[in-house]
């Protein structure tokens, strides 16, 4: 059976974040529910729908802008008390709108996670986790990344307490009071966790986490240890997830797994075998969905995914259909309520279209006089830059609430722009002559109208390191432009990891000096990237690394006075010995370095890149075939008389293809990486070779593993 | 929701905007498409086992419903259609860069072969003017030739570049049809037979044109514009970053009026009012299109759209019903439009609440440095714009420059710039380094070509260390003879190419017509009548004088004629004048274009000795291949050997030939190209008939 939902907007809010939309639970049964919201204003809206029309049952003052919003009360009986988090406070208002607790927790960073069970509130700031019970501390945790989202195992299952951090560095930390119980490696920065089937699956212990590059999986979470379940690979590339629900939207006496993306889509997943969910349903909005929950909202006996988007638009999709099996007369009538509703719209437009050329002729007489300012409307905009694992590239993403006109983005790097199919808007390269001005790339994207969202890919170069600057201007008035900075850093393909190989050969490069540990970790924080800005507690820290791009890995472990990098990729030695040198020279610290060069470092990292190297040009070389091939299959009718080798090609002629097209100038990379490693190996040596690199592209011309090797033990 | 009525996948590659639909029996509506490999497959559903046998035409090995056609040379055009009325069926035309085949499908006949010097660039089949006979119209190198059924040239004109484009189209409404060009230097000319009635100027090479109804026409841009013309005003257009492959009108919606189809690169089918511009349909093909069509392809008495894709993938359509009532998507009108209002809601509101924050920020004193970081500004910041002729120097080559600067300390960040044609993209940006921060900004523009632009500019203004900035918005029109500078006249020296007019307007509207067309420094003034000024090229360098006398008698000195040209259309459609007679005379161009014809006739010569030797060759190589054969036949290895070696050499020299001519033949189409834009070139001195 094919799960068709049809979309129908209710209402729109202000700009919202993650997990603040919940359904009140249905007062009778099969009723319809409210629908309760926080936006960015500080409003708390609640609303249900009256005949297709949203009446507000209360709207509270605008405050401090809304992290997250949560339903609690006692536990064991319909969770009926709103709670909000709005900067360092938790407020809680009844299903009337009534408030009957304000809380002022003194963190100092304002709350970015919340989860509420019981008379047990779970928070956290960005580095802060904190356990209230009845508004008393309880347990306090210092984390050494980002807190991304918070949960607890459901308490009046489970006879003990245990919140589980979502961390950035691609860790769950399972605490128990105030100390870590477990650490779970996940495959993707964690953004959301959920309880699976709403209450933790069938022990209880059950955890659905989303990753910010759109992984999926549930982990069961036992007092040892946890058990990996399952976990979907983000195959199709689509957008990091925002919010999970558990809701059985088919109809078939089982939850279904909702989610939510940040690139508009809505999933549905059904489990037809319990470990293998299979996604029965999507649909795309047009911007980042906040969160989402099933119910039934719009009409009794419907079910529905209510969903909320960034820019505060709250739609269902609904199992009603629009076109009714019903009489002509209640036809009409739905025409009626549309028609309404846009009458009604149109006169509150009318209105307001009065008042603002009012104020515009305010606003235009104001810049006669001398004194007036003039401000700058803000606009907030959510931006995401991310490394994509399987490219290498950065992916750069822009939401703002209203159209976007155009974007400007200019580095002081060389990079390279790629085209995103997604994207409709008409890019222009400008020439950047003048090299005085710093620039490398000045591009417009000029939007189609009613374009939010705007995504980008991004080709960094290793070594290369700068400032990317976006300037978005939206489409409001006064016309105004924001600009949001992104830094491509040394090591820029790095990738933050758990575990690595330490039986490869490594080079190394020690830092000695009168540095404090801050110092050190600064530089750590400018040459890589995904490490947290704040230093962390510890004395000594170790990060290790891996390069997106060869898999080639990077160990740096540092305390006051001392930095080791370890790598068994010259370059990246080389990279971080100039970065590091310079940095020094600028704070006019006096450093030591050392390094220590491993001879068969080179020709581990040069067998690493073999394979990716010999598959590469062999997909060049197929690809280069299919045409020909192709005329020779038209013109003779049949493959019989080709060899096996030809016929698999014209057998793979459309994956081949795509494949070529997915990775462009992957090639070039590999030979760029290569002469790289060529002009490092001999510059620790203290020769240049320079001059020698056209030889070396003429050896990768015609590859051959071991001529390259030899060439570059000749050398 | 508008569905497929019919979806086939045939085996076959199409090339891109090399699809047409013909009756070839008089009967059944054939799909006829370039492929692969210099071949033209038809692909005919409804008379199965009708095989060809002859060389020609050969059933294709991979379907059973497709035919083949061997051209044995990559396809440039492809039509159907009559091109005699008499046969009752339709004829397949197919051009390829040197010759253009007009071929009897129904009875595999040749109807005739020419040879076309000029390349075949684009075709279109149909009654131009008063000319009784269907025409086959190709355009090629600067050329436009009409071909009768026997092959007789009974049209032939030039235009100003390559052309691209063509369609039939009423365009003054007089009941006969016009011929509309596109062609490479972005112009649209509209011929009326041989006579130019209209020109409009695009923005990019023209790739494509097709009539909508009346004098309506649509158009495609290589730079992923499409849109409307009426006559010579646009109605609407499109950008995208996709490219339009190919254009078509066909009503959709059952409205009576055609919309505009287009088929995109990426894949994507969509139709638009030719009104608005509005989307009323579309639809995702896996791969890029490759040719949009209409036919009674079923044979049902209905005509579909039918759309065809690069990968052989074809869907036809069926109008919308009346039911339907042209929504042919999948979404309800009245939701779109709640969405729509409430959105225009959201940003009223927010506007609203600027203007708000406005008045705050207002009451809060007098500006200090944290209000600096959020982008507010004194409010009576205004910015100044002014256009100059900059002379250069030893790094910089000589310019227009734009100078924008703001009326107090506040900074200028960046400066986009949007203007089409003088830019590579469609937009140029000034981002100074930090340090190089300052209220003004000196951009140099260097337009390519003679022709007034629009400049779009969105000024970035705010302090040093705003992360927000006021975003000044303005256009101005940089003139079109923005690349000439005034210099003094006794030290430039005259040039002896000449110009001369009478005109019957007052000297002081032809000194207006200069101000509004050139760059002037700020405090010239114009003497009265009689006065000369002169100009000298950024360009080249070179001089250009205009004399204006008391009775309106003006001589432009120049020795481009190009400029001449351009200077005589801007004052003749400024003055509305609609017939000019001139006197022109061009020593040193027309010294110039006798060496190119004496060029044009070397190389003909070299042409055809090649061609001879060619000839010659292949006798011998059909000697050799006998003998080494006959070698084979009696083992004698050696001789055979020999002579495969001795064919192997000659194969060699072959191909070297076959380089020489190639590059004769390059030469002599840029020799062609040369003579066809002096006659377009001169045509353009004049005005009327």
């Amino acid at each position: 059976m094919d799960l068709v939902l049809n979309r129908t907007d209710y209402l729109q809010v202000g700009v919202t974040s993650q997990k603040t939309m919940k359904l009140l639970p249905a007062s009778k049964h099969k009723a319809t529910q409210k629908v309760v919201i926080g936006d960015h204003d500080g409003v708390v809206m609640c609303f249900g729908m009256k005949k297709g029309e949203a009446v507000a049952v209360f709207k509270t003052l605008p405050g401090q802008k809304i992290a997250r919003l949560q339903l609690g009360g006692v536990l064991n009986i319909p969770q009926e008390r709103i709670f909000i988090a709005a900067g360092s406070e938790i407020r809680g208002f009844t299903k009337r709108g009534k408030q009957f607790l304000s809380f002022e927790t003194n963190l100092t960073e304002s709350i970015k996670a919340m989860h509420i069970s019981g008379s047990d509130l779970f928070l956290s700031a960005s580095y802060i986790y904190n356990h209230y019970c009845d508004c008393k501390d309880q347990h306090y945790y210092l984390c050494g990344d980002k807190i991304n989202d918070v949960i607890c195992l459901p308490m009046e299952r489970l006879p003990r307490i245990v919140p589980i951090l979502a961390c950035q560095d691609r860790v769950l930390r399972v605490l128990q009071g105030s100390d870590v119980m477990y650490e779970i490696e996940v495959p993707g920065p964690p953004t959301v966790l959920a309880l699976h089937n709403g209450n933790g699956g069938d022990s209880g212990e059950d955890l659905l986490f989303g990753t910010s590059d759109g992984k999926l999986g549930l982990i069961q979470i036992t007092t040892s240890k946890p058990v990996h379940k399952w976990e979907i690979r983000n195959e199709k590339k689509r957008g990091g997830i925002l919010c999970i629900d558990s809701f059985d939207i088919v109809g078939d006496g089982v939850k279904d797994l909702l989610v939510g993306r940040d690139d508009g889509m809505v999933e549905v997943y059904s489990f037809d075998n319990p470990n293998e969910p299979t996604v029965r349903f999507d649909q795309t909005l047009s911007e980042s969905v906040t969160s989402l929950q099933g119910g039934c909202v719009g009409k009794d006996g419907y079910d529905e995914i209510v969903v909320s988007t960034y820019s505060g638009w709250i739609t269902g999709l609904t199992t009603e259909p629009i076109h009714k099996e019903s009489g002509p007369g209640e036809e009409l009538k739905i025409n009626q309520e549309m028609q309404n509703k846009i009458s009604s719209l149109r006169s509150e437009l009318e209105h307001l279209q009065y008042k603002v050329l009012q104020e515009r002729e305010n606003y235009q007489q104001c810049s006669q006089s001398s004194k007036a300012k003039s401000t700058v409307p803000s606009f907030s905009i959510n931006d995401k830059f991310t490394l994509n694992k399987d490219d290498a590239s950065y992916s750069l993403i822009l939401e703002v609430q209203t159209a976007i006109d155009n974007v400007l983005i200019q580095s002081d790097v060389p990079i390279d722009l790629l085209d995103v199919d997604k994207n409709s808007a008409v890019v222009s390269f400008s020439s950047c002559d003048s090299e005085a001005n710093d620039n490398f790339l000045l591009a417009t994207y000029r939007c189609q109208a009613n374009t939010t969202r705007l995504e980008l890919k991004i080709r960094s170069i290793e070594g290369q390191y700068g400032i990317l600057q976006a300037y978005v201007t939206p489409r409001i008035q006064p016309k105004t432009c924001q600009v949001c900075q992104y830094h491509i850093k040394p090591l820029s393909l790095h990738q933050r990891t758990h575990f690595i190989d330490h039986d490869r050969p490594m080079n190394t490069l020690t830092l000695t000096g009168q540095f404090s540990f801050a110092e050190v970790h600064s530089w750590v924080v400018f040459c890589l990237p995904e490490v947290p800005e704040k230093p962390p507690a510890e004395e000594c820290v170790t990060f290790y690394f891996q390069n997106t791009f060869l898999d080639t890995q990077l160990e740096s472990i540092y305390r006051k006075g001392e930095g080791v990098f370890k790598s068994d990729n010259i370059s990246t030695i080389s990279i971080l010995k100039d970065v590091l040198s310079k940095e020094a020279t600028k704070r006019k610290i006096n450093l030591n370095i050392t390094y220590e060069i491993n001879e068969v470092s080179v020709k581990h990292t040069l067998k690493l890149i073999h394979p990716k190297l010999e598959y590469q040009l062999l997909l060049a070389k197929k690809v280069q075939l299919i045409d020909a091939l192709k005329e020779l299959q038209v013109h003779e009718g049949n493959m019989d008389f080709l060899t096996p080798e030809y016929r698999s090609i014209l057998e793979e002629a459309d994956h081949l293809q795509e494949e070529y097209k997915k990775q462009p100038a992957h090639l070039e990379r590999l030979y760029g990486m290569i002469t790289d490693l060529f002009i490092d190996k001999f510059k620790f040596k203290g020769t240049n070779v320079k001059s020698k690199v056209p030889l070396l592209l003429e050896i990768l011309d015609s590859y051959d593993q071991n001529t390259l090797i030899a060439f570059f033990d000749a050398a | 929701m508008l569905l497929p009525v019919f979806t086939l996948k045939l085996r076959h590659k199409i090339s891109p905007r090399m699809v047409a639909i013909g009756r070839y029996d008089g009967t059944h509506p054939c799909l006829a498409a370039a492929t692969q490999a210099g071949k033209v497959f038809i692909h005919n559903p409804h008379t199965r086992g009708q095989h060809f046998s002859t060389s020609r035409v050969f059933q294709s090995p991979l379907e059973s419903d497709v035919s083949l056609l061997n051209i044995n040379q990559a396809v440039s055009c492809l039509t159907a259609g009559v091109l005699n009325p008499e046969l009752g069926y339709d004829a397949l035309l197919v051009g390829t860069q040197t010759n253009l085949l007009a071929y009897d499908v129904y009875n595999n006949s040749d109807l005739f072969y020419r040879e076309i010097a000029d390349g075949a660039n684009a075709i279109v089949l149909g009654t131009l003017g008063d000319i009784s006979s269907p025409l086959a119209i190709i355009g090629g190198n600067c050329a436009l030739q009409g071909f009768d059924q026997e092959g007789n040239d009974l049209f032939w004109t030039v235009t100003g570049d390559n052309v691209h484009s063509l369609a039939l189209c009423d365009f003054d409404g007089d009941g006969k049809k016009e011929l509309l060009v596109g062609s490479e230097d972005f112009d649209i000319r509209v011929f009326k037979e041989d006579e130019i009635v209209a020109e409009m100027t695009e923005t990019e090479i023209i790739t494509s044109l097709c009539p909508m109804y009346g004098s309506r026409f649509g158009y495609a841009l290589s730079n992923g514009t499409v849109g409307v013309y009426d006559k010579t005003a646009r109605y609407w257009r499109i950008k995208s970053k996709n490219h339009a492959i190919c254009i078509h009108a066909f009503d959709l919606n059952s409205d009576g009026v055609n919309e505009l189809i287009t088929g995109w690169s990426n894949g994507k089918v969509d139709a638009r009012s030719d009104r608005t511009g509005e989307v009323i349909f579309k639809d995702n093909f896996s791969s890029a299109v490759a040719g949009v069509v209409e036919g009674d392809y079923r044979m049902d008495g209905h005509i579909q759209l039918i759309c065809c894709s690069v990968d052989g993938e074809i869907r036809g359509y069926l109008p919308g019903t009346a039911e339907m009532r042209g929504n042919l998507m999948d979404t309800s009108a009245e939701q779109d439009l709640i969405r729509e209002l409430s959105q225009k809601k959201q940003n009223l509101l927010m506007e609203l609440r600027n203007y708000e924050q406005n008045a705050k920020a207002e009451s809060s004193g007098p500006l200090n440095e944290t209000d600096g970081q959020r982008g507010i500004i004194p409010a009576n910041t205004t910015l100044r714009t002014s256009l100059s002729v900059n002379l250069g120097n030893e790094t910089q080559a000589a310019h227009a420059e734009l100078c924008i600067s703001t009326s107090n300390d506040t900074i200028i960040r960046a400066v986009l710039i949007f203007a089409e044609g003088i830019f590579v993209g469609e937009s140029h940006v000034v981002h100074p380094s930090i340090h190089n921060l300052s209220s003004s900004i000196r951009i140099p523009i260097t337009p390519p070509k003679d022709i007034p632009v629009d400049l779009h500019l969105k000024m970035f203004v705010g302090y040093r260390s705003s992360t927000q900035f006021h975003v000044f918005e303005l256009t101005r029109q940089l003139p079109r003879f923005s690349m000439y500078a005034l210099t003094s006249p006794d030290t430039a020296s005259e040039p002896i190419s000449y110009v001369n007019f009478t005109i019957a307007e007052r000297p002081q509207r032809v000194a207006m017509w200069l101000k509004q067309n050139f760059l002037f420094p700020e405090d010239t003034n114009i003497q009265s009548a009689p006065f000369q000024v002169c100009f000298t090229s950024l360009r080249t360098g070179c001089h250009l004088f205009i004399k204006i006398k008391l009775s309106g008698e003006i001589t432009l000195n120049t020795d481009d004629i190009d400029l001449a040209g351009d200077i005589i259309q801007s004052m003749a459609s400024s003055f509305a004048i609609e017939e000019l007679q001139v006197e022109a005379d061009f020593p040193v161009y027309f010294e110039e274009l006798r060496k190119v014809l004496i060029k044009v006739d070397e190389y003909h010569s070299v042409h055809q000795k090649l061609s001879a030797d060619m000839a010659d060759n292949s006798n011998l190589i059909r000697s050799l291949l006998v003998r080494a054969e006959d070698a084979r036949l009696m083992r004698d290895m050696r001789t055979m050997k020999n002579r495969y070696m001795e064919l192997y050499d000659l194969n060699k020299d072959l191909v070297n030939g076959y380089k020489i001519r190639c590059n004769n033949h390059t030469e002599l189409l840029g020799n062609l190209k040369a003579v066809n834009q002096a006659i377009q070139r001169a045509g353009h001195l004049r005005e009327g008939k």
